[in-house]
């Protein structure tokens, strides 16, 4: 069974709607432009693998809570980036992953098939591994209440997107947008 | 004053609240050092991830510094070329840098000595330092200017100022 993208990104923004939130490269940062084109979204344009380091920066920054949106193939380019979070435990940073097992921006070409949950277990990190939109809130509520960093594996349809052009300002104009939302 | 206690007294001047590393024998001590001091220190796996978390602590409202191998600075082109430049999400880098005089690593070598041409190339500004000239000033003032024009700025630390592997 997989969740739909779309209805689990908006049940993020509904879980925690001040929540900084960083989107991966394509389809992830695609997704949530269209739900919401919000100033606390930061949309990654390049850098696969690099989409939770980013948010575990911004966490051990800020005292609003962050929501990484990864992409199975980008996390799996960083794995080890988890004993990074494991070993920090930011409180305020949960890890979404939408596992689609295919590197969806790129034409659906497969990944390897991992237990995300279990990876982030390994590394400190609660996992859990959901594949219904009811289980996803539910773990979204259980992450937003832990005293310790949360990854959920969500797993999810390929979306069939072009993407959209709400975003397609210039790459500082995101840097300045995403850092004055979060001015205290 | 050792090149590890101007280089602390650097990130103090340059208001560096957050360093992220990984290490090799010559930062080692180095990064004992900031670890006793009020920075926060974030080890990471793989370079790379420094640069994403150092965007990210910028994106926060934090200045941050990454402290690795020039090796492991050959790591991190595609955060910088994709990330970091194009974003202007700035950082300032302490990098020991392999591959010059002395060095007995042929695998350090060709990224190693290439480095400030590699780092040109991709729009990235540095430096080497080779044993001349205020270390301490030197942070302070890449600190300014990365942070004031949001772009990444490189300190290379060339063996004849670190004195290679204690």
């Amino acid at each position: 069974m997989t969740a739909d993208q779309y209805a689990c990104t908006r049940a993020v923004l509904d879980a925690e709607p001040e929540a900084a939130v960083v989107a991966n490269l394509g389809v992830a940062s695609w997704v949530l432009a269209e739900t919401d084109d919000r100033d606390r979204n930061y949309y990654m344009r390049g850098a696969m693998g690099c989409t939770t380091p980013v948010g575990l920066g911004l966490a051990l920054s800020i005292d609003d809570p962050v929501t990484v949106l990864d992409g199975d193939g980008s996390l799996l380019m960083s794995l080890g980036c988890l004993s990074t979070v494991g070993s920090c435990a930011p409180s305020n940073l949960t890890i979404v992953v939408w596992v689609n097992r295919s590197f969806a921006t790129t034409g659906g070409q497969p990944t390897a098939g991992v237990d995300f949950a279990a990876a982030a277990e390994a590394c400190g990190v609660a996992g859990t591994a959901v594949e219904r939109l009811d289980e996803f809130r539910a773990s979204l509520d259980e992450a937003a209440a832990r005293d310790g960093p949360s990854l959920i594996a969500c797993s999810v349809e390929t979306v069939d997107t072009e993407g959209p052009d709400t975003y397609d300002y210039a790459h500082e104009y995101r840097e300045h947008r995403f850092r004055t939302a979060l001015e205290p | 004053m050792t090149w590890q206690d101007a280089v602390i007294d650097g990130l103090h001047r340059g208001g560096i609240d957050l360093v992220a590393y990984l290490p090799d024998s010559v930062l080692g001590p180095l990064i004992e050092q900031i670890d006793e001091s009020d920075i926060t220190t974030v080890r990471v796996a793989r370079e790379e991830a420094a640069v994403g978390l150092l965007a990210g602590a910028w994106l926060g409202g934090q200045r941050g510094a990454l402290l690795c191998q020039s090796s492991g600075l050959a790591n991190c082109f595609n955060a910088l070329g994709s990330l970091s430049v194009p974003g202007g999400l700035p950082f300032i880098g302490l990098v020991s840098r392999r591959g010059d005089l002395g060095d007995h690593n042929r695998a350090q070598v060709p990224a190693g000595y290439a480095m400030p041409r590699l780092l040109n190339e991709v729009g990235v500004r540095n430096r080497l330092l080779d044993g001349a000239g205020d270390l301490s000033e030197t942070i302070d003032l890449a600190a300014e200017t990365a942070f004031s024009v949001n772009d990444p700025y490189v300190i290379l630390l060339d063996r004849t100022l670190t004195g290679g592997k204690p």
